[in-house]
C-alpha cells in the first residue's frame, strides 16, 4: 500500500520523499481535526454529566 | 507382460519389485480394479519399457527428489541430472505463489500497523492534544470575559445599586458557550482558574466546565451546577476526588467573588439527574441556600459512574474589597 503510493508519487525521489511527508501530515491533520473531534462524541469516556 | 519380462529378465531386483507391487494388490483385492489397476501398469511400463535402461534412472530419480531435501544435497549432485531440475522448476512457481502471498500478508501487515498507529494517534489526541485545543480556546475565552467586565463592570453595580446586593444577577445573559464565570480552588494551586461557559453540550465542554442551563447562576439561592471534564479538553476537573469537606471553591463574576465550601461528595449513577436539582435530591422542593454542585465523570477515563461534589454557599464578598483571604493565601 505505502510502497504503491510511492511508486505513484510524481518526480524524482528528492521530490517524492517531502511529497510523501506532506501527505502524511495531511492525513494526520485530518484525523485530528476533523475525524477524532467527531468520533470521540460517540465514545462515552468524555461523558461529565448527569442525566438520560 | 510380454513387455514386462524382458525387463525382469535384464534387471531383476529393481523392476521386480514394481510390476510385482500391482499384481499382488490385485490378487489380493478384487478383480474389476485389479485388470484397470493391472492395464494401467502395463501401459506406463511399455512407455518405461521404451527404454529399459532409462527406467532405472527414473526409479531412483524418484527417491532422489524425494530424499535430497531430507539426506543433504550430496546424493543429488552425484547424480548431477536431478540438482538443475530442482532449482529451476521449483523457484519460479515459488516466485509466484510467493509474490500473491506475499502482497496480501504486506497488505494485511500494513493495514493493522496503520490501525495501531491510528489508535496510537488517537491516544495522543485525547491526552495531550485535546488539552492544547482547550487552553487556547480558555484563553480567548477568558480574554472575552475579563473585556466584557471591564466594560460592564461600572454601569452594573449603578443599575443594581439599590436593590439587595443578594438578589443582584451575577451574570448577564449569555449565548451558550460564552465564558461565565472563574473557577478558582486553593486546593489546586494558584494557577488554577478555569472559565465556566455556559452550556453542557459536547461543543460547550470542550470549552471549559459548562454550566447547567437552567440552573441557578453563581451566588444564587439554588443549585449552581458545573461540569467539566476529568481528562482530555484542559481536564480542569481533573483532581476533583482530592476536595475535602469545608475546602473554599471561589467563584469569580464581574463584580463579585462567591466563596463557597464543600459539604459532601458522592458517586454517582451517570442518570442521577437530581444531584442537580435546586435542592439536590429533592424534586420540587423550593431551594433557601445558595448551593453549587460539581460533576464530573469517575472513574478517570471511564464513563461508568459520576463523581458529584457539593458545596453551600459561605461568603459573597464585592471585588472592590479586594479578593477573599482564601485566594491571597490568608
Amino acid at each position: 500500500m505505502y510502497s504503491w503510493i510511492f511508486r505513484h508519487l510524481p518526480g524524482p525521489r528528492q521530490v517524492r520523499i517531502p511529497l510523501a511527508v506532506l501527505l502524511a501530515l495531511a492525513v494526520v491533520a485530518i484525523l485530528l481535526f476533523l475525524v477524532f473531534p467527531l468520533v470521540e462524541s460517540y465514545l462515552p469516556a468524555t461523558s461529565v454529566t448527569v442525566g438520560d | 507382460m510380454a513387455a514386462g519380462t524382458p525387463g525382469e529378465g535384464k534387471e531383476p531386483g529393481s523392476s521386480l519389485s514394481a510390476p510385482a507391487s500391482p499384481a499382488d494388490l490385485a490378487g489380493a483385492d478384487r478383480g474389476e480394479v485389479d485388470a484397470r489397476g493391472e492395464l494401467d501398469g502395463l501401459d506406463s511400463l511399455d512407455d518405461l519399457m521404451g527404454g529399459p535402461d532409462p527406467r532405472n534412472p527414473p526409479v531412483a530419480a524418484v527417491p532422489a527428489q524425494g530424499l535430497a531435501p531430507a539426506y543433504g544435497p550430496a546424493r543429488a549432485r552425484g547424480r548431477g541430472y536431478a540438482a538443475p531440475e530442482l532449482p529451476a522448476a521449483d523457484p519460479l512457481r515459488d516466485r509466484t505463489v510467493r509474490s500473491l502471498g506475499g502482497h496480501l500478508a504486506r497488505g494485511a501487515g500494513e493495514l493493522m500497523i496503520t490501525c495501531g498507529v491510528i489508535v496510537v494517534l488517537f491516544l495522543c489526541y485525547q491526552l495531550w492534544i485535546t488539552d492544547i485545543f482547550a487552553a487556547r480556546t480558555q484563553d480567548q475565552i477568558r480574554h472575552d470575559l475579563t473585556t466584557a467586565w471591564a466594560q460592564h463592570a461600572v454601569p452594573k453595580p449603578a443599575r443594581g445599586g439599590g436593590a439587595d446586593p443578594r438578589k443582584r444577577p451575577s451574570v448577564p445573559p449569555v449565548e451558550l458557550g460564552d465564558g461565565i464565570a472563574v473557577l478558582r480552588v486553593p486546593r489546586f494551586g494558584t494557577d488554577y482558574a478555569p472559565v465556566v461557559v455556559e452550556g453542557v453540550s459536547t461543543a460547550d465542554l470542550r470549552r471549559g466546565p459548562g454550566h447547567f442551563p437552567g440552573s441557578a447562576m453563581p451566588g444564587e439561592i439554588g443549585n449552581f451546577v458545573v461540569s467539566g471534564h476529568r481528562t482530555t479538553y484542559g481536564k480542569p476537573f481533573s483532581r476533583v476526588d482530592e476536595l475535602k469537606v469545608g475546602d473554599p471553591i471561589v467563584v469569580e463574576v464581574a463584580d463579585r467573588y462567591f466563596t463557597y465550601r464543600v459539604t459532601r461528595s458522592e458517586i454517582v449513577d451517570p442518570h442521577r439527574l437530581d444531584v442537580t436539582y435546586p435542592v439536590p435530591g429533592h424534586l420540587g422542593e423550593a431551594p433557601t441556600k445558595a448551593r453549587m454542585t460539581l460533576t464530573t465523570c469517575h472513574p478517570r477515563f471511564s464513563a461508568k459512574s459520576r463523581l458529584i461534589v457539593f458545596a453551600e454557599l459561605d461568603e459573597t464578598r464585592d471585588k472592590s474589597d479586594g479578593p477573599p483571604p482564601e485566594l491571597t493565601g490568608g
